[in-house]
């Protein structure tokens, strides 16, 4: 039996490497089968968000990417509802399928996998 | 003696926002890139703050970075190039830089 692994994704989208980071280690986590989740936190919840033209900065449309989890089994998808409400975004939905989980969700979320790593 | 205060980390993960905000002379502007555009989101504290800024106080944002994030913009914006941003940086006696 795998150990599962739940990547924390805290990084804003166009600032840095991190965001695509935390990406490619759940999609190729998905692509050998082992049982990954991925939950988005603080700025990481912008990656969520509509209505981005990363063209204008020359950049890869990372929200495409994130369309690419569920068919690489990555379906265990999450963000935090706090970091939603701090940035007025708690009204508007999410680009992709995910839980929205309060901080207690958040902390028995931590508790089910057996290893955790923050991006 | 005006100074042009430039921001490019994101307003949620420290306090260089805050800090600007309380030390903003009567004439200085304020503007935004990278990250930073993030503190125009809706909805938000940040938000609220930049609108309580006095009216003579200016606000710009580059505008490929408020393009690529996708956000609305308050009405009291000013969407600014690369040439502008540097024509800005030229008018203030100053530009002080929140590394």
């Amino acid at each position: 039996m795998s150990k599962s692994l739940l990547i924390i994704s805290r990084q804003a989208p166009w600032s840095g490497p991190g965001a695509r980071e935390a990406l490619d280690i759940a999609l190729a986590g998905g692509a050998f089968d082992l049982p990954i989740g991925m939950l988005f936190l603080d700025d990481g919840v912008f990656q969520l968000s509509g209505a981005q033209q990363p063209a204008s900065l020359q950049q890869k449309d990372l929200g495409a990417n994130l369309q690419a989890l569920p068919m690489f089994g990555v379906e265990a998808l999450y963000v935090a509802q706090r970091s939603l409400e701090e940035r007025g975004l708690q009204d508007h939905p999410e680009t992709l399928a995910v839980e929205r989980l309060d901080d207690a969700g958040l902390s028995a979320l931590i508790d089910r996998y057996d290893q955790v790593i923050t991006l | 003696m005006a100074t042009l205060h430039v921001l490019s980390h994101s307003p949620f993960t420290d306090s260089r926002l805050s800090s600007c905000l309380r030390l903003l002379g009567s004439q200085d502007a304020l503007l935004v890139c990278g990250d930073a555009v993030y503190a125009l989101q809706a909805g938000s504290a940040q938000l609220q703050a930049l609108e309580l800024m006095p009216e003579a106080i200016a606000l710009y944002a580059l505008d490929e970075d408020v393009q690529a994030r996708g956000l609305e913009l308050p009405a009291r914006l000013t969407l600014v190039d690369y040439p502008a941003f540097v024509a800005l940086s030229c008018q203030y006696s100053k530009v002080n830089t929140w590394l």
